[in-house]
This record gives structure tokens, C-alpha cells and sequence, in this order.
């Protein structure tokens, strides 16, 4: 509504131009002129308005033509009090928009020979114009140029002076002053006061009933409902059937409800028939999250609480360093929170699962149980010594050494009590008692067993001594054998560096040294245990072969002997060479070629025993410090195993002459029995498995066992002990 | 020329041509950052760290077989139709297309993950051995409050509930249960399943927290997805070993009352009785087999014939563990108060064979009971006490569970601040620290078992290993 009365309102203002515009030229009759207006406002109205409220006239005229028809058809019958409200209806609106509607349908004939307004510039806005000199084109395409401007106070006078100002309308579209004839004056004033702008429309028209009432009463007919209304429809039947026939044929389907089918079933039924191997990347497991400790408790010990100024500290560090946890302390279940970064946490954990690039780090884990080589266990390694099966005492003083006959029926020990006795294994029993009268340092059997002979060492001498074992036969070539040697010296030189003495008292021998200051000279009681074995065979090159030895060997034992220790040696036992140990080499000499073949490095600060496989390429060294070295000599210089198993000295080391096993004995009072396998095949290491440790002795004076000595046939140890006790340990 | 030219035409080699960066893989599958993350979630796929990062530090690398792994998985094809539904449905409703939009919603299309669960764990034990966050996820899930804001639905609420009561219905039945710990965090539960140690949280039964910055709940709901699948299936399997049928039926008015452990007790109770039967009749055929056997064994051999007799007994045996865990708290009944958390209580105390009651709706025996044996009580004093039975804070019940033996009450009587909680989870030789009360525990423990602690320093240890001398 609104709408329309603005629009009615610029025409208003588009017919005072006009006026003007016919005021100017006068000479036209006075009707002739208000036809041609009224055409030319509809033009203006043409212009001015937009094409929807042209649309909305041509509705509204339309209606009006409608109702003019009914007006003209003069059927003065009053219809139904509804088209009466209709009709004021119609009313209502014309004295709203009456005036344009009216124009618009006087003019709508007569638009076609209407003159054209002056400017042709169409339906823009006027500022596009505002600038320039003219206000448009005419009909010709010529500029109309603006009039020019009156000033404000030349135009208030103008007003003043014209009695018809007030009639006067500028129209802007033309730049041109329109007066409003007086005809249009009243169709403004009436169209203020809300009348149809002409005279001449009946407002209150009487109701024309547009009904053609034949034969009827009422508009509305009152017949009863037809029959069909009742009857079911045979169309509608027919489609049903239709459908049915489709639904049957499958040709319509429905939603039906959706089957429930298990979510969840026997996904890893068998295992066997899973996909072996995908053809994708390895799997990486993500590492599993840390599992809490003590300190996370609810409830964590004391200890595990920081304390005020622990707590002070971490605000001081950098927050990357602080402590992300901080442990706390609830005296009962029922005051723990939750957890505030409960979800957090998880979310963290989430994105590590799938952020985080995983890489199979190699990090050598060693775990120090896997590093181990793999030992037999020693249940397959019997047999071997494993417990004390007897004890042999009757020594007053510490047990030095130990030796077993050949046959491992007897043995003899020699003790710092100045005694050498000699046992029988089995029972225990001391079968004699030989007193030297000096410290003994060592005891030697003759390997030999139709020669039972002892050779003892004690102060500077070297006895051999007949044990009287043996049946008769033999007991008489031990007699011959230590009678034979005269007490004069048989060659220069030996004169010169010992004497043989003939020793009643106990029946036996007794080599002197003169020439050698060393007094602890075992290496030389077994030369000549050697000597003896030999000597009845081949006494000429024997002797050679000593003299040799013994000059070979005469610069290492004088230097070892002024530093005042032991040397050690020990002699292959199937081949000529001999091994002497110095400080901490082994030093091993060809005894015909008279030469060093090779040096062993045991790396020991100071070795104390040795001892050489029965085959003769294994040799054993055991040192102060406790270590064992096993050379293998085919492999190479160096030590092919050092075991660390004592704390204290090793005092002696033993081969066994027929079982895999060797033993060191030390001075913490235990001995250590080792299983040592040499193979024959070259390829193959030896193989060392530790077995058992054997312990009884007690110590005295700092020392523990002084020496041990395998049985020459079974797995037997005998160990010499500083307690003066001699202990025979068995499988 | 420089060393590196490469011909055109010709391949990458090295790492270049076997990673490719984050954008280059997005660009190649086709998919936003969003589908991406959810499909790596989902195939678990991870980034890679190429030895040489070609394209600088800064970048994150996959492997090219693993994204081609991603490009060829129908998952790809299935979450891209999901969303262009998703658009038709927003297309329905933003058109006021009510009824369309209802319709389409219920024809949405679902998506499995059993073929990636298959996929991603060919084996159960592979399942078992990554179980740990799958079932952390689903117990928090299980105690967060629903949210419409978050995507949170009360549904998957409720599922994570029901898979995880699953889980130690199972765990608890077959007492499979090892170690508990209390932390600050929630309370961790450590389980033995077919020889896999499993550890999972579950936080304390309050009102959880939803952080709203610093958390994106999309991620956390994708891998609940999966979890939620892996952890449905797994318990099938896990029911169909124990012959319980999958997914169990419930007694509405136990579940009800928030008591669904106990009603999954009951209804093992109710189903194991055919499994029984079942076994029986195996038993018998075994029997049968054997009495065939013995036909063709040489007649003067019976200890063969044992041997397999004693070989098929074995078998039904449980193993050492178990059966320790099992007769811990054999022939005790316990009753918790109100203010005791009773979902941990349920798990655990059935878990190492004893019996539970509790305040409240549908419990097996009440109160006033008198074959109670001991009442967990966490209350600063307690009214009414009966002499019948011991008044204990629940720590011991873990505490015992922890040492397997039964712990003196005295040190946890009500009222009283109990001896710390350790965790069972520390070696504490190997932390080197030894807390006094794991030493008093240690010292009631071999009291228990009627062993004399060897003295320190009887040397008998290097005989036990000779062995490390050598070398």
C-alpha cells in the first residue's frame, strides 16, 4: 500500500508539470487540452513509475474495467450480502489508489498518438545528470541543456509577485515549471481525501449478481450425495491389483527392516588358516607405556614425597626440566581425585600411536646371561673329583709337596717338618716315614714303575732315595741302580757342579751342589729323576744332552735366581723340548737343537705354577694374582683362556695323565677342578668347563692348599694343605 | 655433471623412492588431512624415519608401501562414500526435506572394521599382545561423561562400558588377574592372557574432566572405533574358548543398578553348566581313544598307556599361577560398604576366588549376614561393628592380592592411615632401592610359606653358576 501511495504521490507532482507545460501553450481549446493531459500524465506515469507498479495498475485497472462494465451494464439487482462486501471492497481500494487507476484506464486506449516527454534520458536516476550542463536528449538526440539557475532571493520574489505560485510544481525530469490547472487541483484535493479522483465513479454502486438462477432457489445446489460417492472405485481396484501383481513379481520392493546379522563372530577361528605373510611392511608394535612406580601410589612411602623445598626447586627450574609427575599422598582411598589429565594423557598416548615414526632401533642388548658360551652341563662331564673321601694327617708341619706313583697305589709327601712319607692310597695308611732332617721343597716319584724310586729336594741337596717297594727283584735293581753310582764324579764337568754322595741313613743318594748357590733346585731333582730313568739305556748322550741343557740354561737360572725366586719348568712329554717360565713368560726350548723355539706371553704380573697336557700342546700356568692361563701352543703365544677363579695365589696347577681334567689349587684354601677337553681334530678348541670347587682345608699362616696331584689313573685329587693334612678327594 | 643428476625418465632411487612426505601422501590418496589421520588410525600405519630425510627434518615420512597399502584398502572407498552421504543428508535437511533426510539417515551406510582388525592382528596373540591401549582407551571412555558439544555419544558410552565389564567378567571368571595397583592416575590391573601380560587403566569412578584445549577428540574417538572392534572381537573369542555364548544376555534389573560385573558373573554361573557337559562327553571320547590305543600298544607296556592318561589330565590343568590366584581369598566372603569403590572390588576380589556382597539392590547377601569374613570399610569410624568378622580399609584387599598371602588386617583397620601402597610392578633390586615395607612384606611372605631366608653371603651362590669365571 504503501508503495502505491508514493507512487501516486510523484505522479501527483508529474501532473503539475504538465500543467505547466499546457500553460505555455495556450492556444488549444480547453477540453481538447484536458484530454491531451490527462494523456500526457499517463505518459509521465509511464516513466516515472517502475515496471512492477505498472504491473500492479494494469491488475488494478483491469479491475476497475471490470467494474466500470458492471456500472455500464445497469443490472441494478442487488445480489448476496457477500458480493456487497465485495463490491465495498472494490470501493475501499479505489479511494486508496483510485486516481492513477482511473488515468490508467482513461488512458490505456490512447497511449499510442500521446506526445512524448521533452527529455528522452528514460528511467534513471536524475543525479547521473547532476554535473552536467544538460539534462538529456530530446527526441532528436539533441542536448537539452539546463535552464539556468534563479537565485534563491530572485525566485522567493518571483513567488511573492505570482499569485499562482503556490499552483506551481518544478518537475525535475524536464527542468521545466509546471502550474496545475484547477481541474487537477481538485483531483489532488480529492485523492488527499481518500475519494476516487473522478467525479464521476460511483463509489457505493449497487451489487450486480452475476448468478444465472434458472430454475434454482439458492446459488448452492442441495441434491443428495450421488450414489458413486459409495461405491468403491473401480480404477482405484484396478491399481491395487496392479501393485499386487508387481509386489508378487518382485517389480516393487520395500525397505524391509534390516536383518540383524551378528556383528561380532569367530574372527581368529583357527589360527593355521590365517594369511601367513602379507606382502606389507613389518609391523612395528609401538613400545608399551612405562608402568608405574612406587612413587605414583596413592598411598607411596614417605620417602618417595617431596619436601617443601624440593618443591620450591622445581619452580626455579626450566619447565622442560621439572618433574611431570609429583607425587602426592592420600591417607585413604576415599579422598583420591580423579584425575585431571586423565583424557590428556590418553590423547598424548594416541598421538605418539599415530605421530610418533617408529624405527626398529638395533641397540646391542646384550643380556650378559646369552653371553655365555654353552657349557655341557657337568652332570655329562663325570667323572671327577667332587667330595673328601679321606684324609691323610700324621705331617707335623705344612704338606709342601705331593707325588703318586706311577702305579697310584702310593704316594709321597713332603712337609717343612724335614719328613717325606710315604701313604698307600686306598687305606690311608703311612706306610713309612723318611726323615731328611731338612725343610722338604719337593717330591718326585719316578715315573718309571719297575723303578720305584723317590727323589726328594730339601735345602740344597737332591736326594734319591729307595722307598722299598716293590717285590725283590726290583727292590735289587734299585739297589744296583743306587750303588752303581760311585761317590766319585763321573765326568769333569758334573764334578764340578755336583757330587754324589752316597746317603746310608736312608738308603739312597745324595747330590751336593757346589757350584749353584740357588738352594731350591727341584728342576734339577727331576733331571736327574730323568737321569736315572734313562741312564740305564743310553748314558753317553744323556749326559751330553744335560751338560747342554744345563749350560743352555744357566744364564736364565742365575738371573731368575738372583732375583731370588722359583723357577719353574717342566718338560714335554713326548718330544725333546722343555718349557722354563721366567717372571712372566714361558720360555720353551728345543733340548737337541739347544735353542729357544718359542716365548709365551701370559700377561701375569708373577707366575707360580705350570703344568703341561699329557699330549703334550696344552700347557696350564697359574700365577700369583690368581689367573689361569691355558696356552693352547699351536694357536698362538697369547693365552687361549685366562679364568679368574681364585681370589688368592695359585700355589699349583695339575694335568690328570688319562682324564680330561685339570685343577689349580691356592692359597683361599679351596682347589678348583676344571674339565679341559683338547681334541684331536686341529679345528676344534679345547674345551674348558668349570666343575667343582673343592674346599676342607683350612688356612695357616696365610696359606691355604700348597699342592695337588691328580691319581695316575683314576679321577682323583690329592691336595696338600698348609693344616699339615693331605685330603684325597673322589668322584 | 653433478653426482646426483638423474636422467629424466629414469627412477628415483633410495630413500627418495622409497618414502614420500605427509603432503605428498595426501596429494596422492586424494584425501584431506582429516581422512588421512583417520585412515592411518584406522590401517595403524606410522611414519618412518628414512635414514636420509631428503626433504629436510622438518617433515614427517611414510613409507610409499604403506600408503599404497592405504590407496588400495577399500576402507578408502567406504569413509569417501560415508561422507558424500553425509552431504546428501545435509542437503535434505538444509532443503527442509524432513522425510528424505530421515530416510537416508536410516539407510546410512556402516562401516566394518573387522577386515582391518583381521588385517592388522592375523593372529589372536598378536591381538592380545597390543591389547594395552585398547583397553585403557575404552575404561576411560567408559567413565567420561557423554557430549554432544565433543561427539561424545551416549551410546559409545554405554558400549565401552559394556565391552570393558566384558572383559573382566572374562578376566575375573577365569582368574587370569595378577596384579593391582592404586595411583593417583586411576588404578592399574595387570592380567596373564594365553601367557601375554596385559596392563590397562581404568581412572578412579569419579567425574571426569574434558579438557577443551589441547585434546582434539576426533583422534581419540577414531581409535576408540577401532578399539571398540578389536576389543568385541577379542572378547568372542575370548567367551567362545570358555564356551559362553557372544554377546552375553543380561539381567536387566542387575544392569540396572549399575551391578553389570555381578550379573555377568551370574550369567557365566547359568552357562557353564552345558560347557560342562560338553566337557564331559570329550572326556569320554578321550577315553574311548585311549581304550583303542591301548589295543595297539604292546600289552606289556601300562606306563606308556599312563603316561597318556596323565598327558590328557595335564591339559585340563590350569596352570601354577592360576591355581594360586584362584584359592587366595577361597572360602572368604566379603561385604563392601557404601563408600568403597565397588566396580574395582566386583573385578577383583571374584578374580582371586572369593566371595562379594554390597550395599544395594540386588546383591547376593546382605549385611547382617554372618558368614561375612571380613567387611571393607572406608570410613574414618564405623558404627556397628560385628565381632564376626574383620573391618579392613581396601588397600589390603589389593595389598594381599598383591603378595598372595593374606595379609594381617591389623596395620589397615579403619581408621587407621594404612602402610604404603607399593606398586607390584617395580623389580626393586633392579631399581636398587628397596622401600621398608616391600622388606616386611618379603619377610611375612616367606613366614607364610614356612622358609627360612638364606643368610646373606653363604657362598653357595658360585656354585650355582661356575660358569662366570670364565672369560
Amino acid at each position: 500500500m504503501r508503495e502505491r501511495k508514493k507512487s501516486s504521490a510523484v505522479e501527483v507532482s508529474s501532473v503539475k508539470k504538465k500543467k505547466e507545460k499546457k500553460t505555455k501553450d495556450n492556444n488549444e481549446p480547453r477540453e481538447q487540452k484536458e484530454k491531451e493531459e490527462s494523456q500526457s500524465i499517463m505518459k509521465q506515469q509511464k516513466n516515472t513509475t517502475s515496471r512492477s507498479k505498472k504491473e500492479k495498475q494494469r491488475k488494478a485497472t483491469e479491475d476497475y474495467q471490470s467494474l466500470r462494465e458492471s456500472e455500464l451494464s445497469g443490472d441494478e439487482v442487488h445480489g448476496t450480502d457477500h458480493d456487497v462486501d465485495n463490491a465495498d471492497d472494490h470501493h475501499e481500494e479505489d479511494q486508496t489508489d483510485g486516481s492513477e487507476g482511473h488515468r490508467g484506464v482513461e488512458e490505456s486506449d490512447s497511449s499510442e498518438d500521446e506526445v512524448a516527454p521533452r527529455n528522452t534520458i528514460g528511467d534513471v536516476p536524475l543525479e547521473w545528470y547532476k554535473d552536467e550542463k544538460h539534462i538529456g536528449y530530446d527526441i532528436s538526440g539533441k542536448k537539452i541543456t539546463k535552464k539556468e539557475r534563479q537565485d534563491k532571493l530572485a525566485s522567493f520574489l518571483a513567488n511573492v509577485d505570482d499569485s499562482k505560485s503556490w499552483r506551481k510544481i518544478y518537475d525535475e525530469y524536464n527542468d521545466e515549471e509546471v502550474e496545475l490547472t484547477k481541474e487537477e487541483i481538485r483531483l489532488v484535493q480529492r485523492l488527499l481525501k481518500g475519494k476516487a479522483p473522478h467525479t464521476d465513479f460511483d463509489q457505493y454502486a449497487d451489487y450486480v449478481d452475476w448468478f444465472k438462477y434458472d430454475d434454482a432457489l439458492h446459488p448452492l445446489s442441495n441434491a443428495p450425495e450421488p450414489k458413486r460417492r459409495f461405491i468403491p472405485s473401480k480404477w482405484e481396484s484396478k491399481k491395487v491389483v496392479q501393485y499386487v501383481r508387481a509386489i508378487r513379481k518382485g517389480l516393487i520392493k520395500f525397505d524391509e527392516p534390516k536383518e540383524e546379522e551378528p556383528k561380532f563372530y569367530l574372527l581368529w577361528g583357527d589360527d593355521s588358516s590365517a594369511a601367513e605373510k602379507a606382502n606389507h611392511l613389518a609391523y612395528i608394535p609401538a613400545p608399551k607405556p612405562k608402568l608405574p612406580g612406587h612413587e605414583e601410589s596413592y598411598n607411596p612411602s614417605l620417602e618417595y614425597i617431596p619436601t617443601q623445598e624440593e618443591l620450591n626447586s622445581y619452580q626455579l627450574m626450566y619447565e622442560e626440566d621439572r618433574p611431570k609427575f609429583i607425587p602426592r599422598r592420600f591417607t585413604s582411598l576415599r579422598s583420591v581425585p580423579a584425575y585431571e589429565n586423565a583424557v590428556k594423557d590418553s590423547f598424548e598416548r594416541c598421538m605418539d600411536l599415530y605421530l610418533c615414526p617408529r624405527v626398529r632401533k638395533k641397540r646391542v642388548n646384550i643380556d650378559p646371561e646369552t653371553l655365555k658360551p654353552k657349557l655341557p652341563s657337568r652332570k655329562d662331564l663325570k667323572p671327577y673329583p667332587v667330595a673328601c673321601y679321606l684324609e691323610y694327617k700324621g705331617h707335623k708341619g705344612a704338606v709342601v709337596s705331593i707325588s703318586t706313583e706311577a702305579s697310584g697305589q702310593w704316594f709321597a709327601s713332603g712337609s717343612t717338618d724335614g719328613t717325606v712319607r710315604i701313604w698307600e692310597v686306598e687305606s690311608g695308611r703311612c706306610l713309612r716315614v723318611l726323615e731328611i732332617g731338612e725343610a722338604i721343597q719337593y717330591v718326585a716319584w719316578n715315573p718309571l714303575p719297575e723303578l720305584p724310586v723317590l727323589a726328594v729336594s730339601a735345602g740344597q741337596d737332591v736326594l734319591i732315595l729307595n722307598t722299598g717297594l716293590g717285590n725283590e727283584e726290583e727292590q735289587r735293581r734299585v739297589k744296583d741302580l743306587l750303588h752303581v753310582e760311585t761317590p766319585t764324579a763321573p765326568d769333569d764337568n758334573m764334578a764340578s757342579i755336583v757330587s754324589w754322595l752316597q746317603h746310608d741313613k736312608l738308603d739312597g743318594i745324595r747330590l751336593r751342589h757346589f757350584k749353584v748357590a740357588f738352594s731350591p733346585l727341584s728342576i734339577f731333582s727331576c733331571i736327574f729323576v730323568l737321569v736315572l730313568d734313562l741312564g740305564l739305556v743310553e748314558d753317553h748322550l744323556l749326559k751330553n744332552l744335560l751338560l747342554a741343557l744345563m749350560f743352555t740354561l744357566d744364564g736364565v737360572f742365575g738371573r731368575m735366581a738372583s732375583q731370588g725366586r722359583l723357577p719353574l719348568h717342566v718338560f714335554h712329554p713326548t718330544r725333546s723340548i722343555f718349557f722354563v717360565s721366567t717372571k712372566k713368560n714361558i720360555r720353551v726350548y728345543d733340548l737337541l737343537k739347544q735353542r729357544l723355539i718359542k716365548k709365551l706371553e701370559t700377561g701375569l704380573k708373577e707366575v707360580s705354577s705350570i703344568a703341561i697336557h699329557p699330549a703334550g700342546d696344552n700347557l696350564i700356568v697359574g700365577s700369583r694374582e690368581g689367573k689361569l692361563c691355558w696356552f693352547d701352543m699351536d694357536l698362538s703365544s697369547k693365552p687361549y683362556r685366562v679364568l679368574k677363579c681364585h681370589p688368592k695365589d695359585i700355589t699349583n696347577v695339575a694335568f690328570h695323565r688319562s682324564y680330561p681334567l685339570f685343577a689349580s689349587c691356592s692359597d683361599d684354601c679351596t682347589a678348583y677342578v676344571f674339565h679341559g677337553m683338547v681334541y684331536s681334530d686341529l679345528n676344534q678348541n679345547p674345551l674348558i668347563v668349570p666343575l667343582e670347587i673343592l674346599r676342607g682345608h683350612t688356612s695357616s699362616n696365610g696359606r691355604g692348599v700348597m699342592d695337588c696331584k691328580f691319581h695316575p689313573r683314576q679321577p682323583w685329587l690329592f691336595t696338600a694343605g698348609a693344616d699339615s693334612v693331605i685330603r684325597l678327594y673322589c668322584h | 655433471m653433478p653426482k646426483h643428476y638423474r636422467p629424466a625418465g629414469k627412477k628415483k632411487e633410495g630413500n627418495a623412492a622409497k618414502y614420500i612426505t605427509r603432503s605428498q601422501a595426501l596429494k596422492q590418496l586424494q584425501v584431506n588431512t582429516k581422512l588421512f589421520r583417520k585412515l592411518c588410525i584406522y590401517k595403524g600405519v606410522f611414519p618412518r624415519e628414512p635414514k636420509k630425510k631428503f626433504k629436510g627434518n622438518h617433515q614427517t615420512y611414510y613409507h610409499l608401501k604403506d600408503v599404497s597399502f592405504i590407496r588400495h584398502d577399500p576402507i578408502l572407498e567406504d569413509l569417501r562414500a560415508k561422507s558424500a552421504y553425509r552431504k546428501k543428508i545435509i542437503k535434505a535437511k538444509a532443503k527442509r526435506n524432513k522425510e528424505l533426510a530421515d530416510i537416508l539417515k536410516n539407510r546410512q551406510p556402516e562401516i566394518k572394521l573387522d577386515r582391518l582388525v583381521q588385517e592388522r592382528y592375523p593372529h589372536f596373540i598378536d591381538a592380545l599382545r597390543d591389547l594395552d591401549d585398547p583397553l585403557t582407551l575404552v575404561h576411560l571412555f567408559a567413565a567420561l561423561p557423554a557430549s554432544d558439544r565433543l561427539k561424545i555419544e551416549v551410546k559409545r558410552v554405554h558400549n565401552c562400558r559394556k565391552l570393558s565389564h566384558e572383559w573382566q567378567a572374562y578376566i575375573s571368571r577365569t582368574h587370569k588377574l595378577r596384579k593391582v595397583f592404586i595411583s593417583v592416575k586411576g588404578v592399574y590391573y595387570q592380567a596373564e592372557v594365553e601367557g601375554q601380560k596385559i596392563t590397562w587403566l581404568t581412572p578412579h569412578g569419579m567425574q571426569q574432566v574434558l579438557p577443551d584445549d589441547d585434546v582434539v577428540y576426533d583422534v581419540l574417538l577414531s581409535f576408540l572405533e577401532f578399539y571398540e572392534t578389536l576389543l568385541a572381537f577379542v572378547n568372542f573369542k575370548l567367551y567362545h574358548s570358555i564356551n559362553v555364548k557372544y554377546p552375553p544376555i543380561l539381567d536387566p534389573q542387575l544392569e540396572a543398578s549399575a551391578a553389570e560385573l555381578y550379573a555377568l558373573a551370574r550369567y557365566f554361573d547359568a552357562n557353564s553348566r552345558p560347557s560342562e557337559k560338553v566337557e564331559a562327553t570329550q572326556e569320554e571320547e578321550s577315553e574311548l581313544r585311549l581304550a583303542q590305543l591301548q589295543h595297539q600298544l604292546p600289552s606289556n607296556e601300562p606306563g606308556a598307556l599312563m603316561q597318556l592318561v596323565k598327558d590328557a589330565a595335564d591339559e585340563n590343568e590350569e596352570d601354577e599361577d592360576t591355581k594360586e590366584c584362584k584359592n587366595l581369598f577361597k572360602n572368604m566372603r566379603f561385604f563392601l560398604s557404601r563408600e568403597v569403590p565397588r566396580e574395582s572390588m566386583l573385578f577383583v576380589i571374584p578374580a582371586f576366588g572369593g566371595t562379594v556382597s554390597w550395599e544395594g539392590e540386588g546383591a547376593p547377601f546382605s549385611e547382617t549376614d554372618q558368614s561375612i569374613t571380613h567387611q571393607i570399610v572406608d570410613r574414618p569410624t564405623q558404627g556397628h561393628v560385628y565381632l564376626s568378622r574383620e573391618y579392613v580399609q581396601p588397600q589390603w584387599v589389593y595389598d594381599c592380592v598383591n603378595t598372595r598371602i593374606i595379609l594381617p588386617t591389623d596395620a589397615y583397620m579403619v581408621g587407621r592411615v594404612p602402610p604404603p601402597h607399593l606398586s607390584p610392578f617395580v623389580d626393586n633390586e633392579e631399581e636398587g632401592y628397596v622401600p621398608d615395607y616391600a622388606e616386611t612384606i618379603k619377610r611375612l611372605k616367606s613366614a607364610a610359606k614356612n622358609e627360612i631366608l638364606p643368610m646373606p653371603g653363604m657362598g653357595k651362590e658360585d656354585l650355582d653358576d661356575p660358569t662366570k669365571f670364565v672369560g
